[in-house]
């Protein structure tokens, strides 16, 4: 059964994080983090390493203490109830199978805790197997004999085992190859629609959060600066780490020129109406031949992209800029000068 | 590389060789044993087995097998318990003053063994404890312990330690970690450390020499017994000695591999 994620805020709330704090020494690795976290939600929390995210979702699990601040499962306070008490389970970064077992004995562990019986533990571990797509005959394998996406799958198969409220990933897809983690991250998100359960995941990739996720959450040395949607914080990053964190972006800066009018500093171009003190533009946004502001740019660099090509740009004033165009752009020559062009409407303005 | 025929036959003979410079004195030695001279020496003429009739009906001979064991049991026992704390301590925790602790721990291993022995002898003396097996053991210890911690460290090294918490985030308890976990990981080295501490116990002469008393363990005796008033006693009670080591150590490995049987058995 599929559920519908479209009204997701409207759902009670599982998890509760008030005014979360970590120090380490002098480090304030977890800066007052509060957040709500409905039921079923699919989040996803983004950051550069030394963010704080790996503490975050530590502290989350009951394997960390924060150093001040409450944490609720619905309505009761869990703070110092230690993982082992915890109705959630994590994947770990690096997985942290238990390389002396099988497939099955991996698997059936937080069922071996529980005091279940062998033949049950057996089938709950053969109906796992199926959720993730690994064959039954992989239950008697040594994990040591597994690859790397089977791995992942096992380490999947384990976490759901102990049929938690909640299911925590520690970034376990970045030690993965391009093509296999594509395929993850899908099986992934179907997982989570399938199972309805309420998925907590770290990453330093945005592009993957925004492949996965419902809503995404994006810290910044300890702190959460922006919360939206994927489509939300594609649309309109809050400031300039959040805009330069999605990739390849323009971001043009407004000064006042000696008339008193707003111009973009690195184009030296007018622009009427700004709301914010810095512009993003999108590279497709950033278009070939004169519109609306147009400025002159001479090509350094020429990629092909498939069916698109992206070409760096300098304009007069110095400053490197990056279009995506669709086709080959035969005419946009190395060394050669264009004219091109944005819309006010494919500015994202922020503040900061 | 091609491998001609004369390649393999050098090869073979090289394996002969080696084989050969490895068994030929423990051969000589049971060859002597089957003597009846007063001095150890090849080749003889009267081949007979006297010689093991007396080491069996001889009350020494069991003796000193069986000092020697129990020196070597408790060492074992000591040795691993001392060994796999002192491996958390030396391999799996990161801890202020850890790298003096690993420096100073392997430095007996390369002090001189019978210095350490009269050394061991003297502090003995000192605390006003009487030499006898049980010194023995502890003399063994100082200089086994370190070598055991050090077998067992191998195994922390390639041993993600997040399997601990994964095991606590899927609801086991400390001593389940450490029993489903932690141990597990650690088994084989346990094993060879075991292994180790057994052997090295049951052949040290120049610690067991200053430091065990008046209680003679097979090595001492075999010493002394070659020094002075040799006869082929001596050489058929090192080959009973040798078969009893190599019983042991084959039936353990027996035990293991049915062990690992069973468990793989079992769902």
């Amino acid at each position: 059964m599929l559920h519908d994620t479209t009204h997701i805020t409207d759902r009670p709330v599982i998890l509760s994080l008030a005014g979360l704090s970590k120090t380490f020494g002098t480090l304030k690795a977890v800066d007052d983090i509060s957040l709500s976290i409905p039921e079923g939600e699919f989040l996803t929390i983004v950051g550069p390493s030394g963010s704080g995210k790996s503490t975050l979702v530590r502290i989350l699990a009951g394997l960390e203490a924060p150093t001040s601040g409450d944490l609720f499962l619905r309505d009761t306070q869990i703070t110092q109830s230690p993982a082992n008490k915890r109705p959630t389970a994590m994947v770990f970064q690096s997985l942290a199978l238990f390389d002396h077992r099988t497939v099955g004995q991996n698997i059936e562990f937080a069922m071996k805790m529980k005091g279940v019986p062998a033949a049950d533990r057996r089938n709950r571990a053969l109906e796992l197997l199926q959720l993730v797509r690994l064959p039954e005959d992989y239950y008697s394998r040594p994990v040591t004999q597994c690859s790397g996406g089977e791995r992942q799958r096992v380490a999947l198969a384990r976490a759901f085992a102990s049929d938690p409220e909640i299911l925590f990933f520690d970034e376990p897809l970045s030690a993965i190859d391009y093509r296999l983690r594509k395929t993850l991250e899908v099986e992934l998100k179907e997982l989570h629609q399938r199972t309805g359960r309420t998925f907590v995941y770290i990453t330093h990739s945005l592009e993957e959060a925004m492949v996965m996720s419902d809503r995404i959450a994006i810290m910044q040395s300890g702190r959460i600066v922006q919360t939206g949607t994927p489509a939300e914080i594609y649309s309109a990053p809050v400031n300039r780490f959040v805009a330069s964190f999605m990739g390849e972006v323009n971001i043009l800066t407004l000064e006042k020129d000696t008339g008193g009018k707003q111009v973009f500093s690195e184009i030296g171009q007018p622009v009427q109406a700004a709301r914010g003190a810095y512009a993003m533009i999108r590279p497709e946004a950033l278009e070939l031949g004169p519109g609306e502001i147009t400025t002159q740019l001479t090509v350094t660099q020429r990629l092909m992209l498939g069916s698109r090509t992206q070409v760096h740009l300098v304009s007069e004033l110095g400053a490197t800029l990056i279009s995506e165009l669709p086709g080959t752009a035969p005419e946009l020559d190395i060394g050669t000068t264009h004219p091109f062009s944005f819309s006010t409407e494919d500015i994202a303005w922020m503040d900061e | 590389m091609t491998r001609g025929p004369h390649t393999s036959a050098l090869q073979a003979l090289w394996i002969v060789l080696i084989l050969g410079f490895l068994y030929i004195p423990i051969v000589s030695v049971v060859l002597a044993s089957m003597a009846n001279t007063r001095y150890m020496r090849f080749p003889h003429k009267v081949w007979s087995l006297d010689a093991y009739r007396d080491a069996i009906a001889s009350f020494t001979t069991w003796q000193i097998h069986s000092i020697s064991f129990w020196i070597a049991l408790f060492v074992v026992i000591l040795a691993v318990v001392l060994g796999t704390l002192g491996a958390v301590a030396f391999a799996r925790y990161d801890w202020r003053g850890r790298g003096v602790f690993q420096r100073l721990l392997v430095l007996p291993i390369f002090f001189p063994q019978p210095v350490l022995g009269l050394a061991l002898l003297l502090s003995l003396n000192a605390v006003g404890l009487a030499p006898s097996w049980k010194t023995a053991i502890f003399a063994h210890l100082v200089w086994i312990v370190p070598i055991v911690t050090l077998v067992i460290s191998i195994r922390f090294f390639g041993y993600d330690p997040a399997q601990e918490e994964a095991a606590r985030d899927l609801g086991a308890n400390r001593w389940q970690v450490i029993r489903e976990v932690t141990l597990p990981a650690l088994w084989p080295g346990i094993f060879s450390g075991a292994l180790f501490a057994f052997l090295l116990s049951w052949s040290n002469l120049p610690l067991s020499i200053y430091t065990s008393g008046p209680d003679t363990p097979l090595p001492v005796w075999l010493f002394s017994r070659t020094a002075t008033n040799y006869s082929p006693l001596v050489p058929s009670v090192a080959v009973i000695g040798t078969l009893i080591s190599a019983l042991l150590v084959l039936s353990l490995a027996l035990i293991l591999l049915a062990a690992k049987r069973v468990r793989a058995r079992r769902p």
